[in-house]
């Protein structure tokens, strides 16, 4: 039997869920460690979150495309600390102000499903 | 191009970062203690798979959409060059239409939206929104004052302040009669122009070569000069710069050409002919013997102005309704009592004068809309049928496309796809649109505004202009959208699961509901435009074979033009006996005479009558009639038969008493109850009644080109020798009336007289007469129903294509229908059905969907009627014959397309039906 369905379309819901958060997560990370390279965020980004990056490294590049066009992050080429050359990143205003705005969204969000896992059945009574 | 090395910039950071992100990670690996080789492939498989990230960093780039433009551009064509045959229909279909539309946009262009070649053409206004020609009451105009005098241009020009130049022309259209200094030849006729002084400069245009005349040069008693259109140096004089300078003599008067006009400059309207010299006002009583620049009383001159930066029209216009009552007030000793009573009423407007003049948008402007509404039909039945070829191919790709979508193409992508094949194939009709439209704009100007020689035809050019362009471009596509939105939709209506099963199995009747409903419109379309053509074409029979009231046949006119032979008034009438003796030395001409204006010829002139006996006519009166000047045995010569009394003959002397003969209409408007015969009338106010002694009545015959649905208006016709007398002085006058050009030459039964025997008998009389045309009267006659007969053909054509097209689409749904079928038939046939009952099956559906389409496009045939309206002569808008054959023209050949598939698909043998896929 032929599957029946769109895989395409399945496949690009879950990336544009991982890609919010991912974005999020550039964000905070280069909030946290000022300039910072590809490689380095994807490591920062691993270590926190366990195993979201581990298949896929390579799809942190698009969202820092994304992000730098967005004018949340800007890039320039330099040196790492072992010598090699490689683009840093670093967080603009724009981007500092879109972390405020989304941390908020997600405090509140977060703080709402939190409120509703915690309701038992007899608190409604 | 940009575009492409950024992508190619962007490509080469992503590489570069890959590659160092895999260092990195690489290096890691070693010091986690694995091999070199190791390390790397660990590195790599972690960063997961590289096609796909690029896929989404480029997506990410935000130009995907290029991209896929051009991808799916390459894929329709491919697409397209498999489908010669399809493509090929689509695009010669599609050029029809869009030429069509096309040629008819670059005639409302020209003359509808065109601004003249002027600088900032939006700050020029005109006095009057009517475009009225040529000679007014100075002190009394309907409705708004639109043309005025020299005198009033004057007291406009010198105290409206609004204006930075108000420049004047004359409304006429005069010829003249040219020739070079020192050079043989005879005079040439040409037009030309009387403009004020500052005429070049209010329009803010500089000379080709030599200069252009100033205000310097509009006095009197300046030297005489004029400027040459750059057309007529260019043709005639094969840009000779010695022209500039030269004397040129005009109607036998010395001028210097000062300057050559620039190429784009055609005067000041759109108009057939185009002047060719532009004079100073103020040299206008040097050409003509009477003249007009200083009868104060001769309203004859249009006004164009540049307003000033930052000034409102309607405070100018105020300003001039104010000024225009102080100068009638100042001429209140000059003005007749009607005009005095009138004087309250009388007011001015501006419109805009970037466009000039605008007579002849107003004369074509309904025709035009009425030609553009009849091909944007012929384009949506273009469209629909397209529409219908698509379905039937997005048909055909179901399976394709059922199969795209299974492997995980998305419905978007596949629209996108169908649209751009649609859309390409329209720009490609477009493209052969435009070639269509350029030949077909110089067929029909040719048709309608014949060229004579030497003289500039109408400054309308066939070849694309950018709006044209622009035009054609923007129909292409939305044609392009049209007709692809419908299979696109369809494209995404399909299943995939589809792909498994034989779709061409399927009795699912997806899309046949769009496709019959295309059917019905373009059904409807067609009777609609059927209805029109019809109309259109009864008219042009009705205006053509309607009775004139004189005889066309055996009859010629030649014009001639003492006037611009410089002859004088007082040497007229023996010119004329003259001309008269030598024409009737031709052998086979059997009667020659000569008038003002001969019938139907273009020109009338007319004048109130005054009658004696009777009250005078009050200030609302109509007491107009026309009025013509002939020379003896004229009704004998035209055929317009004397019905009473007698025509005007020899002995009609300059010494004899003054008569007239009068057409019926006057006799019954005029003389309702009593006998005209020997009764008096006048044309010059109170105290000329008794000027004319009525002599003879002449059965009504049609002069006017216009008005032609109104009764012909009373006439009367005075011998030439007679001079009129002011009744004020008793002074015979001076009046143009007496210079006659038209001659009319009667055949003898049988006999044919060759133009240059004409032209022979004219030198013979004197070389320096120009002739300036000879042609049948019924040439004349035919030669005013032009536009009617263009219109009516355009139409008929536009109406034939569309019945053709849409029998096309009726053939195709019938023909796919009954290809859908063939098993059901089959069945039938076994079951004992005839082939009868077959074809009845197919032709039912089919004629089914043609009542519908009728039914609808009845009541549009009413609103064509309306619409048409005043345009058809002598017809009932709602004509039900008309209707009547329209519907039997398309139930006819729509019943012939049907028919076609219907008996191919009773043929077949039931077995043979049965197994049929």
């Amino acid at each position: 039997m032929l599957r029946v369905g769109n895989p395409i379309g399945d496949m690009k819901e879950k990336t544009d869920v991982l890609q919010g958060t991912l974005a999020l997560m550039v964000l905070k990370t280069l909030d946290v460690l000022g300039s910072l390279h590809g490689y380095g965020i994807a490591r920062r980004i691993e270590q926190i979150s366990g195993d979201l990056l581990t298949v896929n490294q390579g799809t942190l590049y698009p969202v820092l495309l994304k992000l730098e066009q967005e004018g949340s992050i800007a890039s320039e080429w330099g040196a790492s600390e072992n010598n090699r050359k490689a683009r840093f990143y670093r967080l603009t205003r724009d981007g500092r102000k879109q972390l405020r705005a989304e941390t908020r969204g997600w405090e509140q969000t977060a703080a709402i499903i939190g409120r509703f896992f915690a309701v038992k059945a007899e608190d409604l009574e | 191009m940009t575009s492409w090395a950024r992508r190619r910039q962007d490509e080469e950071r992503l590489r570069s970062e890959i590659e160092e992100h895999l260092a990195f990670q690489t290096a890691e690996n070693v010091r986690a203690g694995l091999s070199a080789d190791e390390a790397r492939r660990q590195a790599v498989l972690k960063f997961g798979a590289v096609e796909a990230m690029k896929e989404g960093y480029r997506d990410e780039r935000r130009l995907p959409f290029l991209e896929t433009l051009m991808q799916d551009t390459r894929y329709a064509l491919r697409r397209l060059r498999n489908a010669p045959a399809f493509t090929i229909t689509t695009v010669l279909t599609l050029a029809l239409g869009i030429g069509a539309t096309t040629s008819i946009f670059t005639l409302v262009y020209a003359i509808l939206l065109k601004s003249l070649a002027v600088a900032n053409p939006n700050e020029l206004y005109r006095l009057g929104k009517e475009a009225r020609c040529c000679y007014y009451s100075a002190y009394c105009q309907e409705k708004e004052f639109s043309l005025v005098s020299y005198d009033l241009y004057k007291h406009f020009r010198d105290n409206t302040k609004g204006f930075s130049e108000l420049a004047a022309f004359e409304a006429p259209s005069p010829d003249f009669g040219v020739r070079r200094s020192g050079s043989s030849e005879p005079a040439q006729s040409y037009p030309g122009e009387f403009v004020s002084g500052n005429y070049f400069t209010m329009f803010g245009i500089g000379a080709y070569a030599g200069r252009m005349f100033t205000a310097n040069d509009d006095r009197a008693g300046a030297p005489p000069v004029v400027v040459m259109s750059y057309r007529l140096w260019q043709q005639r004089y094969r840009s000779d710069p010695s022209v500039v300078g030269s004397i040129f003599y005009i109607d036998q008067k010395p001028f210097t050409i000062v300057g050559i006009a620039p190429p784009a400059f055609f005067g000041d309207r759109l108009r057939n002919y185009p002047p060719d010299f532009f004079f100073p006002l103020n040299t206008e009583p040097f050409v003509e013997a009477d003249a007009d620049l200083n009868k104060p009383d001769t309203a004859w001159l249009h006004l164009i102005g540049r307003i000033r930066p930052r000034t409102n029209a309607a405070a100018v216009e105020a300003e001039m309704r104010v000024e225009l009552k102080q100068w009638l007030r100042s001429h209140w000793g000059d003005m007749s009592a009607t005009d005095r009573v009138k004087f309250p009423e009388q007011t001015l407007f501006l419109a805009p004068g970037g466009a000039g003049i605008s007579d002849m948008r107003e004369q074509y402007e309904h025709w035009l809309h009425i030609l553009m509404m009849v091909s944007g039909f012929v384009l949506l039945i273009v469209c629909a049928n397209l529409a219908n070829l698509m379905l039937v191919r997005g048909m055909e790709h179901r399976r394709q496309t059922s199969l795209s979508m299974a492997l995980g193409a998305q419905a978007p992508r596949l629209v996108r796809q169908a649209l751009t094949e649609s859309i390409l194939l329209s720009v490609l009709g477009g493209m052969a649109g435009l070639a269509i439209a350029f030949a077909g704009t110089r067929v029909i100007l040719l048709f309608a505004f014949p060229k004579a020689g030497g003289v500039a035809g109408i400054p309308i050019d066939a070849s694309p202009s950018v709006p044209v362009l622009v035009f054609a471009f923007g129909v292409s596509l939305i044609t392009g959208l049209v007709f692809g939105i419908a299979p696109a939709w369809m494209a995404t209506r399909v299943d995939p699961i589809e792909a498994l099963r034989g779709v061409n199995r399927s009795t699912m009747p997806t899309g046949s509901l769009p496709r019959q409903a295309l059917v019905v419109f373009q059904a409807a379309l067609s009777l609609v435009l059927l209805s029109a053509s019809g109309l259109l074409t009864a008219t042009l029979y009705n205006l053509e074979n309607q009775n004139f009231g004189f005889d066309q046949d055996r009859r010629t006119v030649a014009m001639v033009s003492p006037r611009l032979a410089g002859y004088r008034p007082d040497q007229l009438t023996s010119l004329y006996r003259r001309i008269q003796d030598s024409f009737s030395s031709i052998p086979g001409v059997s009667a020659v005479a000569l008038c003002t204006y001969s019938p139907l010829s273009g020109n009338a002139w007319g004048s109130g009558v005054w009658i004696d006996g009777h009250p005078p006519p009050g200030p609302n009166a109509d007491n107009f009639a026309l009025r013509d000047r002939v020379t003896a045995g004229y009704f004998e010569a035209i055929g317009n038969p004397v019905v009473r009394g007698r025509g005007i003959s020899e002995q009609d002397t300059a010494a004899s008493r003054h008569v007239a003969v009068i057409n019926e209409a006057f006799a019954r408007k005029y003389f309702k109850d009593e006998d005209p015969i020997g009764k008096h009338f006048g044309r010059d106010g109170v105290g000329s009644e008794r000027e004319y002694e009525v002599v003879g009545i002449a059965k009504d015959a049609r002069y006017l080109t216009f008005d032609l649905e109104k009764p012909i208006p009373p006439s009367f016709f005075l011998p030439e020798p007679q001079q009129d007398l002011d009744p004020k002085t008793g002074l015979p006058e001076i009046d143009s009336s007496h210079f006659l050009s038209d001659v009319i030459i009667l055949n003898k039964p049988g006999a044919t007289v060759a133009e240059v025997r004409i032209r022979q008998a004219v030198a013979s009389v004197d070389p320096n007469l120009p002739v300036i045309w000879v042609h049948s009267l019924k040439e004349q006659v035919a030669g005013q129903f032009r536009q009617q007969r263009l219109i009516a053909h355009l139409t008929s054509f536009f109406g034939l294509l569309s019945l053709i097209l849409s029998c096309l689409g009726i053939y195709g749904v019938t023909a796919y229908n009954a290809g859908r079928r063939t098993s059901e038939i089959g069945v039938r046939m076994a079951l004992g059905a005839n082939r009868g009952q077959v074809v009845a099956l197919i032709v039912q559906g089919a004629f089914a969907l043609i009542i519908f389409g009728l039914l609808i496009g009845l009541p549009l045939t009413l609103a064509t009627g309306r619409f048409l309206g005043h345009q058809l002569y002598g017809m009932n808008p709602y004509d039900p014959a008309v209707t009547l054959a329209a519907v039997l023209a398309l139930a006819l050949c729509a019943l012939a397309a049907c028919l076609i598939p219907a008996l191919r698909a009773s043929w077949i043998s039931p077995s043979e039906a049965l197994r049929a896929e």
